[in-house]
């Protein structure tokens, strides 16, 4: 008797061994990723697919974050640094990345994203990925600044800065359109948007790019604040612009009160709408530049970028290769107009089909400029917005205010902690 | 041995309450933010220059003091009103007078939400009712000159169970011959509130004025679920910037620097009415 | 003024009651008729707003357990830390009596949200971050200004004669107040107890930099947390709901207490 015992609970004793081990190989590895609610909705189908390929093998579950962009990054931050993130990927803004990898907080993805795959990827896509020559991001979408223009009432679109207050107060005066130029001069961070690009037409950049220091004390700083100001005084763009943001944009160009309109790409669809009064008048351009100076589009995109201390950083790897693959790219672009990153798909048929501005797309996104990556840029930011707010709306001297600007950026930057 | 009694909580209030200031006072002399690496530099105060010549602080500061003066004073106000009504001995007061501290029990954050749809363009009740009186759309919150009243009406209502008890509890100390008395001397009723009751309700007002002042000027759920400090930062507190700066910028040395500025602008305001009550010698009643 | 009395104590009902009862009414009405007007009265109805909050992830009734445990404890610590330094206070001599009472007066005064930072320092250097029980100290230290203030007036109510007679008897300090004065001032103890609950389950700033994990928040963090996470403009229907089942505990327990409530604010701010 003792013997059959003993052969039993030798057998209970490897069933439960092997079940044990059986259930750990056989237990989904649990990936998780913060993402800002529109883009849970836009993924969905993407993630189901996922999951359904690596049934067992690796279960995907996105967490859906508030809708406003900073807030996202609040949720993030407050459980980094706390350090216990309960995600593995998410995410992130283009202009946060410095901080989150001053911050500690990313891994790098060199060892699943090799210079194939970020050959692979559209010119302006490649940018703002990387930190100090590392990849800490891989980009989910690619969103640059626009110059739309009215097919209907120029030849042209304009290719230096007189050329568009030209043509805009030319097209006011003949009473053909009622604003000439609109784009975002709220106090917020389209603004600082805005700027960049008008700042590149003068052939300036934000900070040195050796020095790492502001260059508002800069002939082209100055430059661009003047133009920036007489905009509004000379009536090229309406007083209103001054708190416009991209929606108010877009409803002026849209209902075919204005000749000229600085955007995103998002706009394109909203322009070919049935409700839209300048449909199939509108043709895609990028922003002017003097002569010499080479014009620019501002850098906007999200990507994921994966937590320093995630434990599935190979199954993450993979869940983010697949929601940012061709394939996924191709169904985000038809069904809800994300700019695809992907250089081969900018000259798709299918592609080109639904939306033909996709070459200029791809022109833009050739001269994309990122704003400063700095792990300040928030307040650097924020600090810019203000004067260039006082500016637009109460006139200041724009001399002036672009001093004080230096002055103010470079005390933020010494306070922080940051080279003086 | 009453010391030692006492000891262990007034050690955890001298840690929860004191360690805070003197921490600021150091980290506000460093650099401590994410391109530190979160590690205290000394930065032989470049904070406190930054902050003197931060509009947006000083910005901030202005609105945090505007709001507390507006809130306080209409609390005051209605909380007077309300302790008169209350102090009236009628059936039910009881009762009305548990319902009516319902406001102060609840939750800022919770309430606030509650607000936003109050306030909410096109669909909230009071743009309905605008609507319907024919009038343009209110945009209360998204409106950068007035949305800030939305804030203290929040505030008032929140706040001004909490004024009323106080006031109340001052109003039972009034005995009732002085006003039998008034009234047969040939005062009326209505010159008794001045007369008598303002008076002698005085040190309560003031109380809930320091008191009241105090928690205002460090407004921070209100604001944060309300409005988010938005319209264009118009509705900002200086506790917010403090937190933002902490939890958004990841600049830990000038949110303490902030915070130790809005400490000592608190501090300002309320010794500054501190002396003008003794000059205008509002304060005599309590040296009676 | 007599009779327009009714019309003023309905005032006060009205400005008092209206926003919650505008909750109320929100939380069941459809997220359709929220937007439109026009849609008749009997299709305005639902219970959907409640069902969601009810089987979300997680679900709306762990906020409120965690609230409830993180108040029952910080209020269980304040007591524990109060009462004998209350009673210790009110036994010093009136110097330094009053040089503690001016003291913690002045932290009932601070708005502790400027405290946020330091504590959150604290939080990480200790890994006190996102755990219940941590969170109740700093609580109980914030909410001890008050108590200390009620407590020491409450035991300065009583009359030495009983704490020495009592000593008279043999009985240490810790059977004095557990058997002899803590029966006494149970009303005052009763009325700390209250306020330190609500306190800690209406807290915000320390609660948003302590806790991060989504089943580990409290309320009010919890409800500034749904303001946010909607693609849509309009969840109002669902903070509706949140708003009315966070609120019914809280209702429950000041419609009940409100004696308490009241006596215990009035006493902390005459005397303190």
């Amino acid at each position: 008797m003792p013997l059959m015992r003993r052969l039993l609970l030798m057998l209970m004793g490897l069933l439960l061994a092997g079940s044990i081990g059986w259930s750990s190989v056989h237990r989904p590895e649990q990936v998780t990723i913060l993402m800002p609610a529109p883009f849970v909705d836009a993924t969905a189908d993407q993630v189901k697919r996922f999951n359904a390929e690596n049934n067992g093998r690796i279960a995907l579950n996105v967490i859906r974050g508030p809708r406003d962009t900073e807030s996202i990054s609040d949720l993030a931050i407050s459980s980094l640094l706390l350090g216990t993130p309960p995600f593995d990927a998410l995410l992130v803004d283009v202009t946060w990345l410095p901080k989150y990898v001053a911050a500690d907080w990313l891994q790098p993805l060199d060892p699943w994203f090799d210079s194939d795959d970020i050959e692979s990827l559209v010119a302006g896509a490649q940018l703002g990925n990387s930190v100090d020559g590392a990849l800490y991001r891989w980009p989910f979408g690619a969103d640059v600044g626009l110059l739309y223009w009215r097919k209907d009432l120029m030849p042209e679109p304009p290719q230096t800065a007189e050329e568009l207050i030209q043509i805009a107060q030319n097209l006011r005066a003949e009473g053909r359109v009622k604003e000439g130029f609109v784009w975002q001069g709220r106090q917020y961070e389209g603004l600082s948007c805005n700027f960049v690009e008008f700042l590149s037409a003068f052939g300036g950049t934000w900070l040195d790019p050796e020095t790492g220091q502001p260059t508002f004390d800069s002939e082209a700083a100055r430059l661009t604040a003047h133009w920036m100001q007489q905009l509004i005084t000379q009536g090229t763009s309406p007083l209103a612009v001054s708190n416009y943001s991209e929606p108010e944009t877009l409803q002026a160009f849209k209902s075919g009160d204005a000749a000229l309109m600085r955007n995103w790409p998002y706009a394109w669809a909203e322009l070919q709408s049935e409700s839209s009064a300048v449909k199939g008048r509108v043709g895609v351009s990028t922003m002017v530049a003097q002569p010499g100076a080479s014009p620019a589009a501002t850098l906007g995109s999200w990507g994921f970028s994966l937590l320093r201390g995630s434990p599935h950083q190979q199954a993450t790897a993979e869940a983010i290769r697949a929601l940012t693959s061709p394939d996924a790219q191709r169904d985000r672009f038809l069904r809800q107009g994300y700019t695809p990153t992907h250089a081969a798909l900018f000259h798709d048929p299918e592609l080109l089909e639904a939306s033909p501005v996709l070459p200029q797309l791809e022109e833009a996104l050739s001269i994309a400029e990122p704003r400063p990556i700095t792990p300040l840029y928030a307040q650097m930011s924020d600090l810019l917005q203000r004067q260039l707010s006082g500016l637009l709306t109460e006139k200041r001297d724009p001399d002036q205010a672009m001093d004080q600007l230096q002055g103010a950026t470079l005390t933020l930057l010494r306070s922080a902690g940051g080279v003086s | 041995m009453n010391g030692l009694l006492a000891l262990p909580a007034l050690l955890l209030m001298a840690l929860v309450f004191g360690w805070p200031m003197l921490r600021y006072s150091w980290l506000s002399m460093h650099a401590s933010s994410v391109l530190t690496g979160l590690e205290p530099v000394s930065n032989q105060g470049a904070n406190w220059i930054r902050l003197l010549e931060d509009a947006r602080f000083w910005q901030d500061a202005v609105q945090t003091l505007r709001f507390a003066a507006l809130s306080v004073g209409l609390e005051i106000v209605l909380a007077l009103a309300m302790a008169l009504l209350l102090d009236q001995r009628w059936r039910g007061r009881g009762v009305v007078r548990a319902l009516s501290l319902l406001p102060w029990a609840l939750p800022t954050t919770m309430m606030a939400l509650g607000w936003r749809w109050i306030f909410n363009t096109p669909y909230g009740p009071l743009e309905q009712m605008a609507q319907s009186a024919g009038l343009s759309p209110l945009n209360l919150l998204s409106n950068p000159d007035w949305t800030w009243l939305a804030t203290v009406m929040a505030d008032v209502w929140k706040t001004t169970p909490f004024i009323t008890l106080l006031l109340l509890a001052g109003l039972q100390t009034i005995p009732d011959d002085l006003y039998s008395a008034f009234r047969l001397e040939g005062g009326k009723t209505r010159q008794a509130l001045t007369a008598i009751t303002l008076p002698l309700l005085t040190p309560y007002i003031l109380i809930g004025i320091l008191f009241r002042t105090a928690q205002a000027a460090g407004v921070f759920d209100l604001i944060q679920v309300l409005t988010g400090g938005g319209p264009a930062g118009s509705t900002e507190s200086i506790a917010q910037y403090a937190y933002l700066n902490a939890m958004r910028f990841l600049d830990f040395g000038y949110s303490a620097t902030v915070m130790l500025a809005g400490f000592v602008l608190l501090s300002l305001v309320i010794f500054t009415a501190a002396v003008l009550l003794q000059i205008s010698g509002l304060l005599r009643p309590l040296k009676s | 003024m007599n009779r327009s009395r009714p019309l003023w104590i309905a005032l006060l009902l009205i400005w008092s009651l209206l926003p919650m009862l505008w909750q109320l009414i929100t939380s069941l009405t459809s997220s359709d008729a929220l937007v439109n007007a026009d849609i008749p009265f009997q299709q305005r109805w639902t219970l959907a707003h409640y069902r969601e909050l009810l089987s979300g992830d997680p679900p709306f009734w762990r906020y409120l357990f965690n609230s409830s445990l993180v108040g029952g404890l910080s209020t269980l610590l304040t007591l524990l830390l109060a009462v004998p330094a209350a009673y210790g206070i009110a036994r010093m001599a009136p110097a330094s009596r009053r040089t503690i009472r001016t003291v913690v007066g002045a932290a009932a005064l601070f708005p502790y949200v400027l405290l946020f930072l330091a504590l959150l320092e604290l939080a990480r250097e200790f890994q006190m971050g996102n755990n219940l029980l941590a969170i109740a100290l700093p609580y109980a230290g914030l909410a001890l200004p008050l108590a200390l203030l009620l407590l020491i007036s409450a035991f300065e109510g009583l009359p030495n004669e009983l704490d020495d007679a009592a000593r008279l008897e043999g009985l240490g300090v810790v059977d004095r107040l557990r058997w002899v004065l803590m029966p006494l001032i149970a009303p005052a103890t009763a009325s700390t107890g209250i306020l330190v609950f609500l306190f800690a389950w209406n807290e915000y700033p320390i609660a948003l930099t302590w806790l991060s994990r989504d089943d580990l928040l409290t309320l009010p963090v919890a409800m500034a947390r749904i303001a946010g996470s909607s693609i849509y403009a309009v969840p109002y229907g669902a903070y509706a709901a949140a708003t009315v089942l966070g609120s019914l505990p809280l209702l429950v327990l000041v419609l009940l207490c409100q004696r308490q409530i009241v006596a215990g604010l009035t006493n902390g701010a005459v005397k303190g």
